[in-house]
């Protein structure tokens, strides 16, 4: 007897076990679950906890309640002024309605998510279309991606999924269009330091010539100053001689006479041709010392 | 005597089963393994819902549990009801059940016991889901909880700092293109929102923080000019970056919280680089152009100076001379004067035959009678002015003239304004 019953506790437990996932299921505060009976939804909008359903007939779906992120691939998109961007966005969204969603996606969320990057991708190609690149890339940034959101979120509302938010993260340019922004930031780096060169130049020329300026003027006033001196040396010196040599003018030139005569005749190398006529020879052939004039 | 005693237990005991519900394949959990039992359910193949197979293999687990059911027989006969006594026909389950049923209990005590005990670490948070509900947040320490498929605790380290760095070339408001170097801490610091609001790819959010990071790190400098971001507005666009990327955290609700945002390094990109670094050099070649000339200014002044003071100075030193040499010679003339005009013709004379027989003396001579002798005559001037050069130089050796040179310095002398040598 003790063996039946513990084989039919054991087989008890046992059905316990394989039926219970069945019968009763959790849903928590991540999910989102819909209830189905062949493939007809009973029951949505669930708050986490524990509930019980029939085996079998009835089968839970269960999403993910979290935001999510849809990280798309890198698109290009031509500008008002008919150039390209390479356009690097990501959008942030959540199943809002459970049984929409489950009506137009069946749960998949793989093709929930292409649906949802062709709206925005669409939503983009408008926005930039109308825009230029300054304006996409500065000013109305925020702008633009406020717009996307809204568009995108009258869209997304027919698979029951709300848009939390679109961002541009980052807008890339085509070569061309970075190789011109390059150039232009060269050619006006190269302007800049043409500019300081010649400024420094311009400077450097003005101190030297100002610097060439001072001694100039310096050494005029000097040399003016100095011969201003020097001449009041000749005056005082002229006044000298003057006061001196004025007692007597004839003896002056008597004696000057002589010195020049003594000094012209200094050096040895001279011939001298003479006449014996004359005062000095006086008495050379008459000891009376006639001349014979 | 109950023969189930002598004979291994077949693969439907309590112990194959136990192991079978475990979902364990233990190597006896098969009948018929050779040893004749007579037993029909221990004979018979039987597949079980788990396993489903039938495997050869020692029943060496039965054997063990045999023996110490000898030794504890008498504890549990009572409990196993009829069990080593040998009821007799009785079931050879019968014996050992009671002591299975214990087993269990222990070890399904034991793996309660683990199951249900947790710690938190001290940097942790403890986040507990009751059937999916979220019903507590745990703070750090020794906790229960009910058993698992009832509660699960997610433990969340909230003091662990995670980062990144990333490097990007973007658009200035100016349409000038910069590369920045960014690095960002974070931490979670709401480990309720963390969990439920966000669903993480690869559990991680280092991804999507980065792409928040690019959207936020390119509305900031996008508003900003080239030259402020690469020079005085680091710290501002970190901060206005920071700014932006919190709120954005918090508008997702993502219970993540940064800790530090810093502009590691902003530079222009790669291509204009050179161009950059010249005109930084140009900056400097001004100033060294400025420099140069200051040093020349500085050097050529005072040197004019300085020969602006020399030549007063010579000037002056001039004026004295002259000053002085006039004195001198004025008052050599004055001093002979007055002995002159005490005694004129005496005087007179006497200096001037002084000076002519000096002259004289020592030059060479050529005296000609040009009233007595004939007119015609032959002057060999050349080798007279020649013996003279010899003479001049024979008495001063210093002079190194040649005799043409001291041939310009004489000249042909004749006293006063009278007739030449030959005419």
């Amino acid at each position: 007897m003790n063996s039946i019953k513990a084989q039919l506790f054991i087989a008890l437990l046992v059905l316990l076990a394989v039926i219970s996932p069945q019968v009763f299921y959790t849903v928590n505060m991540m999910e989102k679950a819909v209830l189905l009976q062949f493939k007809k939804i009973q029951k949505s909008d669930y708050e986490p906890g524990l509930y019980m359903k029939w085996p079998f007939i009835e089968t839970v779906e269960k999403f993910d309640k979290r935001t999510l992120t849809l990280d798309a691939e890198p698109e290009r998109f031509l500008t008002k002024e008919k150039k390209f961007l390479i356009v690097d966005s990501f959008i942030m969204w959540r199943i809002e309605d459970e049984r929409k969603y489950f009506t137009t996606t069946g749960g998949d969320e793989l093709s929930a998510q292409r649906l949802l990057a062709q709206k925005v991708n669409a939503g983009l190609r408008d926005e930039f279309g109308l825009r230029t690149i300054k304006e996409v890339v500065s000013g109305e940034r925020q702008e633009v991606m406020d717009i996307l959101k809204k568009q995108a979120n009258i869209a997304a509302g027919e698979l029951g999924v709300h848009i939390v938010d679109v961002r541009i993260k980052k807008v890339d340019l085509p070569g061309e269009v970075s190789e011109a922004v390059y150039s232009r930031m060269i050619s006006e780096r190269t302007r800049v330091a043409k500019e300081l060169r010649s400024q420094g130049a311009e400077a450097a020329e003005k101190i030297r010539a100002d610097a060439d300026r001072q001694r100039t003027e310096i050494l005029a006033a000097a040399y003016r100053e100095a011969q201003v001196t020097r001449g009041k040396g000749d005056a005082i010196s002229a006044k000298t001689y003057a006061d001196a040599y004025g007692k007597n003018e004839e003896f002056f030139s008597f004696y000057r006479s002589l010195e020049a005569y003594r000094k012209t005749f200094q050096g040895r190398g001279n011939i001298m041709v003479l006449e014996p006529d004359s005062e000095f020879f006086r008495y050379f052939n008459d000891p009376l010392g006639k001349s014979k004039k | 005597m109950d023969s189930s005693l002598d004979v291994p237990q077949p693969s439907n005991g309590l112990a194959a089963r136990f192991t079978r519900r475990l979902g364990l394949k233990m190597a006896w959990n098969e009948p018929g393994n050779g040893k004749d039992n007579g037993k029909d359910d221990g004979g018979k193949d039987k597949k079980d819902p788990w396993s489903g197979q039938n495997q050869d293999g020692p029943p060496d687990l039965d054997e063990v549990v045999k023996k110490m059911q000898e030794k504890f027989g008498g504890l549990f006969g009572k409990k196993g009801g009829s069990g080593s006594n040998g009821s007799g026909g009785g079931s050879s389950e019968s014996s050992p059940t009671g002591f299975y049923v214990l087993v269990f209990g222990v070890l399904a005590v034991f793996w309660l016991a683990y199951d249900v005990t947790y710690t938190i670490e001290q940097a942790e948070r403890g986040v507990v889901l009751r059937f999916g509900q979220h019903v507590d947040t745990i703070q750090p320490g020794l906790n229960f909880r009910l058993p698992r498929p009832i509660e699960k605790v997610y433990k969340i380290d909230v003091k662990k700092i995670f980062n990144f760095s990333d490097t990007a070339s973007m658009l200035t408001a100016d349409e000038n293109l910069v590369t920045v170097k960014l690095f960002v801490q974070y931490q979670i610091e709401k480990p309720e929102k963390f969990l439920f609001d966000v669903r993480w790819p690869n559990r991680n959010p280092d991804s999507v923080l980065r792409s928040i990071m690019e959207s936020a790190v390119r509305d900031v400098i996008g508003k900003s000019s080239m030259d402020h971001v690469l020079t005085e507005g680091r710290i501002e666009i970190a901060s206005q970056t920071r700014a932006l990327m919190q709120g954005i955290l918090n508008d997702y609700d993502t219970g993540l919280l940064i800790s530090e945002l810093k502009l590691q390094d902003a530079r222009p990109p790669e291509a204009v680089k050179a161009a950059f670094d010249d005109a930084i050099k140009a900056r400097e070649d001004e100033e060294r152009a400025k420099n140069e000339a200051e040093a020349y200014s500085n050097d050529i002044i005072p040197r004019a100076r300085g020969k602006s003071e020399r030549a007063l100075a010579d000037a002056i030193a001039y004026k004295a001379q002259v000053i002085d040499e006039a004195k001198g010679n004025a008052s050599r003339f004055t001093q002979l004067l007055t002995e002159y005009e005490k005694a004129p013709k005496v005087t007179r004379e006497r200096l001037y035959l002084e000076t002519i027989e000096g002259v004289l003396a020592n030059n060479q001579k050529v005296l000609i009678d040009v009233n007595k002798g004939n007119n015609l005559m032959y002057l060999p001037l050349d080798r007279l002015m020649q013996s003279a050069a010899g003479a001049a130089a024979a008495q001063s050796p210093s002079r190194v003239e040649t005799p043409a040179g001291n041939r310009r310095d004489s000249i042909p002398f004749s006293s006063g304004s009278r007739r030449g040598a030959s005419r």
